[in-house]
């Protein structure tokens, strides 16, 4: 509804900006329509074969090395943009995947092997391997300061 | 699971509201903890006090002999999976859900108490409709994310990048990752503008803290994290890829041998 209001007074005041952010708006939508009906596909698939045994194997509190590497690599191959994802990640959350994995998935998204050739066209194949490296490594770090907040917060409502 | 015992032999107690404890169970390894079952006198509200204080402890799924059909609606409507009809020890009950045996509504294949259109949809059509309400509860809000990029599209010229990258490497980074925070899109967009900031003389330090914000901290996408999966994880993780963006945007530089 604000951002509505917002088009409608940007409207006013620059037609020819607005009509210009509607269709940018527009094209966005159409790049993301495939993504959010894969999104969607993924979540029916996962409300039909996939039980929240299988998601805490996997992507629960204890799933270890096997949670990182599949998180690492969904979120590395996981195409279109990010917020096509949240609905299915909101799918796995409710099925008992931990919060730790779920930011491992969004923050390896940081790492694009599609797009590796054209950064190293642009920055040199040095910095982009460890652009690519960092991000992996980085999604990790803030998966576990994710991981470290529930718990400080966790802690403070066993103690209210 | 209600049960008649505080141990994972016990019998599954046939009724919510009547046992005398409530297993928590952790799927992962076994370990249980045991809570007392609802008082006798407390009336039609304790079951439900029980079962939330579990929920909060993390429970997700119940398993259970018998529950009003009112109250596991309710259950699930809240993202918690309800399976009636248990019956035999909790561990055999454990077990059996982490083979995947039970179906949702009914735990030994029997018509459990409910609704009829609950207990003859077919599987397919429960997955359809609960990925549909899932989907559907969040589009407004990926709508008004879309909107918004484009009104920052259009609105926020790239050029204008310029002005607040001064030369210095601190502040570079700091306001580097501060527009990559802001700017949304295809990351080959972030590789276009920082490629051409380097020609204009911006350090490659604010560059790269641009790029590393750019898909790791997300302010406009913000309300669709939060309400998708809360604002406790939503704002944690931003600030965190935030931070983590400004520390290691200089290691990478000083990493990949380029330039400052």
């Amino acid at each position: 509804m604000g951002v509505a209001v917002a088009y409608l007074i940007l409207w006013v005041m620059a037609p020819d900006r607005s009509s210009h952010a509607l269709r940018a708006a527009g094209h966005i939508l159409l790049q993301a329509s495939l993504p959010l009906l894969l999104a969607f596909f993924m979540m029916f698939m996962l409300n039909l074969f996939v039980t929240p045994a299988h998601v805490t194997r996997f992507m629960g509190g204890k799933a270890g090395a096997r949670g990182i590497l599949l998180s690492s690599v969904a979120g590395i191959v996981s195409m279109g943009p990010v917020y096509a994802w949240y609905p299915f990640l909101a799918s796995l959350k409710e099925k008992g995947a931990s919060d730790f994995y779920l930011v491992n998935f969004l923050s390896n998204r940081a790492v694009k092997p599609a797009l590796i050739p054209l950064m190293i066209t642009y920055f040199g194949w040095r910095f982009s391997l460890v652009f690519a490296l960092f991000g992996v490594f980085s999604a990790l770090l803030a998966a576990t300061v994710v991981r470290f907040l529930n718990r400080i917060s966790s802690r403070k409502t066993s103690h209210a | 699971m209600p049960a008649d015992a505080p141990h994972l032999d016990a019998r599954i107690a046939d009724r919510l509201g009547l046992a005398p404890y409530l297993l928590v169970v952790d799927t992962e390894d076994m370990t249980f903890e045991a809570v007392p079952g609802p008082p006798r006198t407390g009336g039609p509200g304790a079951g439900i006090q029980i079962v939330t204080q579990a929920l909060g402890m993390g429970a997700r799924v119940l398993l259970t002999g018998y529950i009003s059909p009112y109250i596991a609606r309710t259950l699930e409507k809240n993202g918690i999976e309800v399976i009636t009809s248990v019956s035999g020890s909790a561990r055999d009950a454990v077990e059996n859900y982490r083979l995947g045996a039970f179906n949702r509504v009914d735990g030994e294949g029997e018509e459990a108490a409910g609704p009829p259109s609950s207990v003859h949809r077919a599987p397919w059509q429960d997955a359809l409709r609960k990925a549909a309400n899932q989907f559907l509860g969040i589009l407004p809000i990926l709508l008004g994310v879309i909107l918004l990029v484009g009104l920052f599209q259009a609105f926020l010229p790239k050029d204008g990048l310029l002005i607040v990258f001064s030369g210095n490497r601190i502040f570079d980074t700091l306001w580097g990752a501060c527009a990559g925070s802001v700017l949304a899109g295809n990351p080959l967009n972030s590789y276009v503008i920082g490629e051409t900031l380097l020609e204009l003389g911006v350090g490659l330090f604010g560059v790269t803290a641009l790029m590393m914000a750019w898909v790791t901290v997300g302010l406009i996408q913000l309300p669709a994290e939060i309400a998708a999966l809360g604002m406790r994880f939503a704002i944690g993780r931003n600030v965190a890829a935030f931070v983590i963006t400004l520390l290691a945007s200089p290691f990478i530089v000083w990493l990949s041998g380029r330039a400052w």
